[in-house]
């Protein structure tokens, strides 16, 4: 439990040592998912496909770059524990793409 | 000539768009994190009018000032440091190796004292646990019932003969431990030296030192600075260590020893550097038997020997007898960090006179253990806490790698998390130290971890 505390707090301070852009991203995300709820017919189901498939390239690209925006390497995965936490990291990416390219999609997905 | 107009490539700030996907990626889970954060359930607090004293607005102050302020209601708290700014001392080997540029390890103290905490800007001259007293470097006198000192430690240069600590950055000479502009100047003689090669020397004291990992890290940072600029076969780094070893802990001692014996990095036991003639780049080394010997050097790493701050070492806290003795450290029990003769008075960080701990991970464990066990006295009880000696290093082998240590007052590796592999290479491990960690101080220094 006191890990669970530990990685909550860590991620919380690291909010705050980016709180520009995690503001920015979530009034970005705020207004995509206004501007789509607004619009009449918006296809909120279609739009997941698309949506997880933006995350799911998004999270590939990031797994990919994220060693060497780091100052590290894939030569520098020693084991197993390092490639979940690439992946997990990559994921984080994924998921933020994803949930912004949601309304968007949704939005190219109206019916009436 | 000076070297310190060198650049530091290495060290660039993160470019904006690099934040911005940093920030972005930690969204959901930030959310998530401050909604759990908010709802945090409060202890109840113990009602009291006691004034508490902590001398040092270092970590250790910091997250028992946090803590006490809330687990305490009605008590009168002082912090007694000068210090304006807070540096994460944490961060200097990654400022001294050309990974973080200087500004990131530091802050203004203003904006981490807790609320409702009385700040007093002077230093604490003078320990008096016999009358429950201090006295200030301006003379005040400030009387407390309980006191926590948390001071920190003091690097002693002057044992060095011909060591300037102004004169780091010039002349191959690195010391990456007196504050962040030396950590900055320690890169500038390290990236220098890099580019042409040469001999590097790597130095050990005999005492007790805080982060005792930071040795061994701008070793192992050398030898990869070297590498990537193609001068390390033109080089030899050699390591003197006034000790028998280069670590406290046998098994990391082992395996530090085994790489660096794949490394080429030879290592002289129980030789102490003892003098250094800066301009000449030469330092003198002596064995326990007082031959001293000179070494010629381009670059030079000098970690000085540590000892309690005057104020403590001249008072009646430091131990009597005993290894701790000579170096002033504050007697207290290793258990509850709790002093052995003053029952009103508590240690935290490096000024404590234990067998481990003089990092922030120490802090980390120890700050909410001694905010409790001093709550405990304060209601009338013993102690309830035991302190098991916990400490970290995530110590940096080259680049993008590093091993994360962890360890106890019996040597024992002690792992956060059963599946971390304390002696793998680890991008893991790396990126704690280069991207989490200062977020979890944070988190330590307001006392909510």
């Amino acid at each position: 439990m006191y890990e669970i505390w530990l990685t909550l707090n860590i991620l919380f301070e690291l909010g705050l040592q980016y709180l520009p852009e995690v503001i920015g991203t979530a009034l970005l995300w705020a207004m995509l998912m206004l501007f789509a709820a607004t619009r009449p017919g918006v296809g909120w189901r279609q739009g997941l496909v698309p949506a997880i498939a933006v995350g799911a390239i998004v999270t590939v690209i990031s797994f990919l770059v994220t060693p060497g925006m780091t100052k590290s390497s894939f030569a520098n995965m020693g084991y197993w524990v390092d490639w979940m936490n690439l992946f997990f990291y990559a994921a984080a990416f994924g998921a933020v793409a994803a949930a912004l390219a949601w309304p968007i999609a949704a939005s190219m997905y109206r019916t009436a | 000539m000076s070297d310190k107009s060198e650049a530091c490539p290495s060290a660039a700030p993160a470019n904006g768009r690099r934040r911005f996907l940093l920030g972005a990626s930690a969204l959901p889970a930030i959310a998530g994190a401050g909604l759990t954060l908010a709802g945090a359930p409060a202890h109840a607090a113990l009602k009291t009018s006691a004034h508490i004293v902590i001398a040092g607005s270092g970590l250790g102050g910091l997250a028992i000032a946090a803590r006490l302020s809330r687990g305490l209601d009605g008590a009168k708290i002082t912090v007694i440091d000068r210090k304006e700014i807070h540096n994460y001392q944490p961060g200097y080997t990654l400022v001294a190796t050309g990974i973080w540029p200087v500004d990131k390890v530091s802050d203004r103290n203003v904006d981490l004292m807790p609320a409702g905490v009385e700040w007093v800007r002077e230093m604490v001259a003078e320990f008096d646990p016999v009358a429950n007293a201090v006295v200030t470097d301006s003379g005040r006198r400030i009387e407390y019932d309980y006191l926590v000192v948390a001071t920190g430690l003091h690097l002693d240069y002057a044992q060095i003969e011909g060591m300037d600590v102004a004169a780091i950055g010039s002349n191959g000479l690195g010391s990456v431990y007196p504050g962040p502009a030396a950590a900055e100047a320690t890169w500038h003689a390290m990236d220098s030296f890099r580019r042409k090669g040469g001999s590097a020397l790597m130095t050990l004291p005999a005492t007790p030192l805080k982060c005792a990992g930071a040795p061994l890290k701008m070793t192992f940072m050398v030898v990869d600075r070297l590498k990537q600029a193609g001068t390390r076969g033109a080089s030899n780094i050699a390591f003197h260590s006034a000790l028998d070893n280069i670590f406290s802990v046998p098994r990391i001692n082992d395996e530090v020893l085994r790489r660096w014996a794949e490394l080429d990095i030879p290592v002289t036991f129980n030789s102490k550097l003892v003098a250094v003639d800066i301009g000449a780049r030469r330092a003198t080394v002596a064995n326990p038997e007082g031959e001293r010997r000179e070494i010629g050097y381009d670059f030079i790493h000098v970690v000085p020997p540590m000892r309690a701050p005057d104020a403590v070492m001249n008072s009646p806290l430091p131990w009597q007898q005993g290894g701790f003795a000579a170096g002033g450290w504050l007697e207290v029990d290793p258990g509850t960090l709790r002093h052995r003769r003053f029952p009103n008075v508590f240690g935290l960080g490096d000024i404590n006179g234990t067998g481990k701990g003089k990092t922030a991970a120490t802090i980390k464990k120890s700050a909410p253990l001694v905010a409790q066990n001093l709550i405990d006295v304060i209601a009338g009880r013993e102690p309830s806490q035991h302190f098991d000696g916990y400490t970290s290093c995530p110590l940096l082998i080259r680049e993008g790698s590093a091993l994360l240590v962890e360890f106890d007052y019996d040597n024992r590796l002690t792992p956060s998390l059963p599946m971390i592999d304390p002696l793998q290479d680890s991008y893991f491990a790396w990126i704690m130290k280069y991207r989490l960690l200062k977020p979890a101080y944070m988190a330590v220094l307001k006392g909510r971890v």
